[in-house]
């Protein structure tokens, strides 16, 4: 059998009791690191497992996916994925390739950040599409990521901003010429988050028409800059930020896109983080309870655009 | 000659002649400074020639003018008697008063200064040539008058109307046409003729309007005719003006009469312009005559005629000239007669335009940013109040070892020591840091041949060394004060590195030593190309087998200062493709959610070309280059708008284009394939060598929604294979590099050379006999793989009587398919794949192509 096992969010401990009675009964035990991290290293995992733990990078994942799947239609191998194993669509052709080989599968779920997200105090319903920001370069600002923010604006509804994390990333020049020479981790700060989301939307929504020609676009000449209202005004629109969600150390911050984008790198913490920009149709109990975490406190941005820009009422108790 | 002595007359007339002010004075005056190149093919006498100019502004003794070549500074130079390295040198010349009107430009007074700069004319060179051009505005052409136009000719002339400096023409040792060849004032006459026409017709087929008429024509005083190494030259303006005197005729009527059929009469007093009159022509009768009496007298010892006519032509005799005898007295009194120094410079001063008059149609082609911004203006007006641009076209090593002069041109503004400027590289793009740095300069120097003055500064219009800017430069870059400016427009070079040797030190431990040798001989020579290969070794690419073989000396005795061992030259080849892809290319990136479609197929030979030679370049205005694609190459003007890159380098011969439809985040992907594009075309699937002549399409893209999914990790490997993969299904093939080998042999030893080429896989495809010569010159296309020791083979075969110069001049596809294991070319790209450290066994397209 062929587990892919979600190992949640935080530790070591919060596998579920079935995953972990999976893994108990495994030759093969890898640990798939490259779309997300676990708070804690991968000694403590083997410790508490019991089992020795492989670590799959994303060549040994995306190129070497037999290996993995090595006589496991005869003994238990076990794939852990941080958060939920399907939560992120890269392991799908994991099962595919299991399946062409008539090795029986199964996956065993977890919460994963789709779902802690509830935390935030917004409903899930009210959630459009997911969406994820890359890391920016001098010449590399890939901007679709705007167009489907835009369509949840739209229709009123919040969006889950996942932020970049770079693991174990090549340089161009490495990569190019297949040399496994890697980059130090990096991982997305809400700071930077924020600066590239105003900074995407100053270059779709030009204040000043007339700046509108320094455009990300890299001077491709098919794409047309509209200039309209912007759905996204900085100073009245409400975002949270999420870090280290699922674990004891976890934070969350609420405030205008403005307020937040001020703060400093250290306010926000270590990794991980992700973003929720809020939708326009923001429900009493939501407005409410994301309050609690709101810039400023009770004169925070956050009750003064809600109550002007998005018109919710506070809820007395 | 003793260097000591040299010393002392040096400065001794340096001192007499005139001082660093007043050639500083002058520098103030953009109007009356003219910047030149002397130029030429191989032997044609340029550094000779160079020495009567030096010796007429006082620099050198005039006696020893004519032996002394005081451009050539270097020893392996004086040895081989070539000059190797480009030399600088500022002249004082005061234009006679009376001939200040002639000058048919803004001028402030009579008082000139001309910066020389004397460049090799070995083809292997001609990187020098380019990086004088540049700082020059116009170029003394010096021919043979025997061998005629030569094959490097017509290259530095073609080079020098791409820059847009403007030609004089001297026609030189025409000493030997008259000792040596014995002909006849109408054999010399019509042989000037054929010289002149064929330089013209080299300069009406490479010239650009905007430079208006720039054919040289004797009548206008645009071609002098002399001898080096006696020291006389003249133009038709110094005998117009003799004989204006004589006949009380202006000057400028009378010189038009002086060449071509013009005729006169000396019974009948009568011009007309056939000789059927009966009259001589006039060129023969009042230029010629004088000179051929003078030759024949004092050669023929004809004793008693000689004061005579000495006395006709106003000569007179000094001291221990008049114990002179023979070829000695013969060039006292044609120097005397006919000094070279007067009638060139006065040429020089009366025809080539001045940095005022040059830089406004310069600009144009010397600036990279916009026509209107301020660095542009400042260029236009040489204005030395506006912002400081001074282009660096090369680097001099200083006495201090490892430390170079930054030799260049103020375009605008005015250098000096101290203020910050901002250095910029060939990569500096306006806006961004890269390549750039802002530092002081720490002095300004003047370039005397062998010797440097300090100045305080130097004003637009001049040609200055600098220090300190060395260490933050390649090879060549601008220097501005400009927040804005954009770079001076990098340098074209018509030879390109083509022979390959690996160096390694013979002691390990002199690795660090060789490293610090490899930057500094990148750094002197503008053409030289170093680098490491995937297997670690070092690799020093030259022009040619002279060229390496300089620049490895240069290595071993000067710039690392360690025992070298060099293996056997190399040659670069280049992969291409015979064909259209077979079938599409596929690649998958590494998470299966991105697929590339590519097809590969041939550029035009033409179309590459003009790639290399920048005609057609990345930076175009997308909308003309797809016109221009369109009407010359046939390209559909859709594709054609839709080109995203040249590679390798971003400028090389290779085109990736967008040929999908429809297809969303194209432009977020593109960053990724052009980066992959750039390293696949850098070292190809066949055996990494670089790319050449190949259109890749892509002609669709199934993309992950989300950037995460899409970003540089999968991309740019994809990429990368799926390049390969289409070459490789394109009918892959391989092109060596060609010589143009141009060789002087008399008839008789015809058949050696010809023996000697077919050996050598060369063909000849013309061979013409010299007009009153017993010479043939014959060309033929030689590979360059074949070539090493050819010059040695050649001399034995012919017993040393041909005369051979190679240049670069094409790549030729060989025949045959890399990819047919077994097959000859085959073998070549195993060994290269060999050499490299890599696999030995060409990879198969499978290798890169993913099956849906």
């Amino acid at each position: 059998m062929f587990y892919v096992i979600g190992l949640g969010l935080s530790d070591e401990k919060d596998i579920t009791v079935k995953g972990l009675e999976a893994i108990k009964g495994c030759e093969r035990v890898y640990l798939e690191s490259y779309t997300s991290i676990l708070m804690v290293s991968k000694e403590r995992l083997e410790a508490f497992y019991e089992k020795e733990v492989i670590i799959a990078t994303r060549e040994m994942v995306e190129l070497e996916a037999d290996e993995i799947l090595r006589d496991s239609d005869k003994i238990d191998v076990a794939f852990l994925v941080v958060g939920d194993p399907l939560g992120a669509t890269t392991h799908t052709d994991l099962l595919l390739r299991a399946r062409s080989l008539s090795i029986p599968t199964s996956v065993i779920h977890n919460a994963s950040i789709l779902t802690a997200l509830g935390s935030t105090g917004l409903q899930m319903y009210n959630f459009g599409q997911t969406l994820s920001l890359v890391f920016y370069t001098e010449t590399w600002r890939p901007d679709s990521w705007f167009e489907r923010l835009e369509e949840n604006l739209r229709i009123g509804v919040h969006t889950l901003v996942l932020l970049d994390i770079k693991v174990r990333e090549q340089s161009e020049e490495n990569m190019a010429r297949g040399r496994l020479i890697y980059e130090p981790p990096r991982y997305m700060n809400p700071h930077q988050a924020f600066s590239q989301i105003l900074l995407t939307e100053s270059l779709r929504h030009p204040k000043d028409p007339s700046s509108s020609s320094s455009s990300s676009n890299n001077g491709d000449v098919d794409v047309d800059v509209e200039v309209k209202e912007s759905l996204l005004p900085p100073a009245s629109t409400l975002a949270i930020s999420l870090s280290r969600i699922g674990t004891p150390t976890q934070k969350l911050i609420s405030g205008t896109l403005e307020e937040l984008a001020q703060l400093s790198e250290e306010e926000f913490g270590e990794p991980l983080h992700s973003v929720v920009i809020v939708g326009k149709k923001l429900h009493p109990l939501e407005f409410e309870y994301a309050g609690r975490f709101a810039v400023g406190g009770e004169a925070g941005g956050w009750w003064k655009v809600g109550k002007e820009v998005y018109g919710v009422e506070r809820e007395t108790f | 000659m003793d260097l000591n002595a040299f010393w002392t007359i040096w400065k001794l007339t340096e001192l007499r002649s005139f001082t660093v002010d007043e050639i500083r004075a002058l520098m103030d005056k953009p109007t009356n400074i003219r910047n030149m190149s002397v130029i030429a093919h191989v032997d044609h006498g340029k550094s000779t020639l160079t020495d009567s100019l030096v010796s007429k502004a006082g620099i050198i003794a005039s006696a020893k003018a004519g032996e002394m070549r005081f451009t050539d500074t270097r020893q392996d130079e004086i040895d081989r008697g070539i000059t190797i390295k480009s030399t600088a040198i500022s002249m004082y010349f005061p234009l006679p008063k009376e001939d200040v009107d002639d000058v048919k430009q803004k001028t402030d007074g009579n008082e000139f200064l001309v910066n020389l700069i004397d460049s090799p004319g070995h083809v292997d060179f001609s990187s020098e040539v380019t990086a004088a051009l540049r700082v020059t505005d116009g170029a003394l052409v010096v021919v043979d008058c025997v061998e005629g136009v030569c094959v490097q000719t017509e290259t530095v002339l073609r080079q020098s109307l791409g820059e847009r400096v403007k030609p004089v023409l001297i026609i030189n040792k025409v000493d030997r046409a008259l000792l040596e060849l014995q002909v006849s004032k109408e054999d010399l006459y019509q042989s000037f003729c054929r010289t002149v026409e064929s330089v013209n017709v080299i300069i009406s087929t490479y010239t650009d309007p905007v430079l208006g008429d720039t054919q040289v024509y004797p009548e206008k005083g645009t071609v002098a005719f002399g001898s080096g190494l006696h020291g006389w030259a003249f133009s038709l303006r110094q005998f117009a003006a003799r004989y204006s005197k004589k006949f009380g005729v202006d000057k400028n009527k009378l010189m038009p009469k002086l060449w071509g059929d013009n005729y006169f009469n000396g019974k009948t007093k009568k011009w007309s312009t056939s000789a059927a009159g009966g009259g001589e022509r006039a060129f023969n009768m009042f230029v010629l005559d004088p000179i051929f009496r003078l030759f024949d007298s004092i050669m023929n010892y004809k004793k008693d005629e000689i004061p005579t006519l000495l006395e006709k032509l106003e000569l007179k005799l000094i001291g221990d000239e008049k114990d002179l005898e023979g070829k000695q007295l013969l060039k006292a009194v044609m120097k005397k007669f006919l000094p070279a120094g007067d009638s060139l410079l006065e040429m020089i001063v009366i025809n080539l335009p001045s940095p005022v008059t040059a830089q406004r149609y310069r600009v144009e082609t010397l600036y990279e940013g916009p026509q209107d911004d301020e660095s542009a203006i400042a260029i236009r007006d040489c204005d030395p109040k506006g912002p400081l641009m001074v282009y660096v076209s090369k680097m001099v090593p200083t006495s201090d070892k490892g430390r170079f002069y930054a030799f260049g041109r103020v375009f605008a503004g005015t250098v000096s020591s101290g203020p910050k400027v901002r250095i910029q590289g060939p990569n500096f793009v306006p806006g961004k840091k890269d390549d750039s740095v802002i530092k002081s300069i720490q002095r300004t120097v003047l370039m005397m041949g062998r010797s440097t003055e300090a100045i305080e500064d130097c004003p637009a219009g001049n040609i200055v060394g600098l220090v300190g800017v060395d260490q933050f430069l390649l090879k060549s870059g601008t220097l501005t004060t400009s927040e804005t400016a954009h770079n001076m427009r990098v340098m074209k070079f018509s030879v390109s590195p083509v022979v390959q040797v690996a160096v390694e030190c013979k002691n390990a431990s002199d690795l660090p030593k060789l490293v610090e040798g490899l930057k500094r001989l990148s750094k002197s020579d503008p053409c030289v190309k170093t680098w490491m290969d995937e297997n670690g070794s070092i690799i020093v690419a030259g022009a040619g087998e002279l060229h390496l073989e300089i620049c490895l000396n240069d290595l071993e005795n000067d710039h690392a200062g360690v025992p070298l061992r060099k293996s056997d030259p190399v040659v670069g080849y280049r992969e291409t493709v015979t064909a259209e892809s077979s079938m599409i290319a596929l690649s998958k990136s590494q998470n299966k959610h991105n697929r590339l479609y590519v097809k590969a197929e041939p550029l035009d030979e033409e179309l590459t070309k003009d790639i290399e030679e920048g005609r057609v370049a990345p930076r175009d205005d997308p909308k003309i280059r797809a016109r221009y694609l369109a009407d010359t190459y046939g390209w559909d003007v859709t594709d054609a708008r839709k080109i995203w890159c040249f590679g390798p380098d971003t400028t090389g011969p290779n085109i990736l284009l967008d040929g999908s439809k429809g297809v969303q985040y194209m432009n977020e992907i593109k960053d990724s394939c052009v980066a992959a594009f750039q390293w696949a075309t850098k070292e190809g699937g066949v055996c990494e060598e670089p790319m050449r002549g190949i259109r890749y399409n892509i002609l669709d893209c199934t993309l992950h929604t989300d950037a995460i999914h899409r970003g540089g990790g999968q991309i740019i490997p994809t990429a990368r294979r799926v390049c390969y993969a289409a070459q490789l299904l394109a009918k892959p093939g391989l092109q060596e590099p060609m010589f143009l080998v141009e060789i002087a042999v008399p008839e008789s030893a015809q058949g050696g050379v010809y023996s000697c080429l077919n050996v050598r896989r060369g063909h000849v495809f013309s061979s013409e006999q010299r007009v009153g010569t017993p010479m043939y010159t014959m060309k033929a296309y030689l590979p360059v793989s074949e070539s090493f020791g050819f010059n040695a083979d050649l001399r034995a075969a012919t017993g040393g009587q041909a005369f051979p110069q190679a240049v670069f001049d094409h790549y030729a596809l060989l025949n045959g398919d890399p990819t047919e294991v077994g097959s000859k070319l085959n073998t070549l790209a195993v060994s290269i794949r060999t050499r490299k450290g890599l696999k030995p066994d060409v990879p198969p397209y499978d290798h890169y192509y993913d099956k849906l």
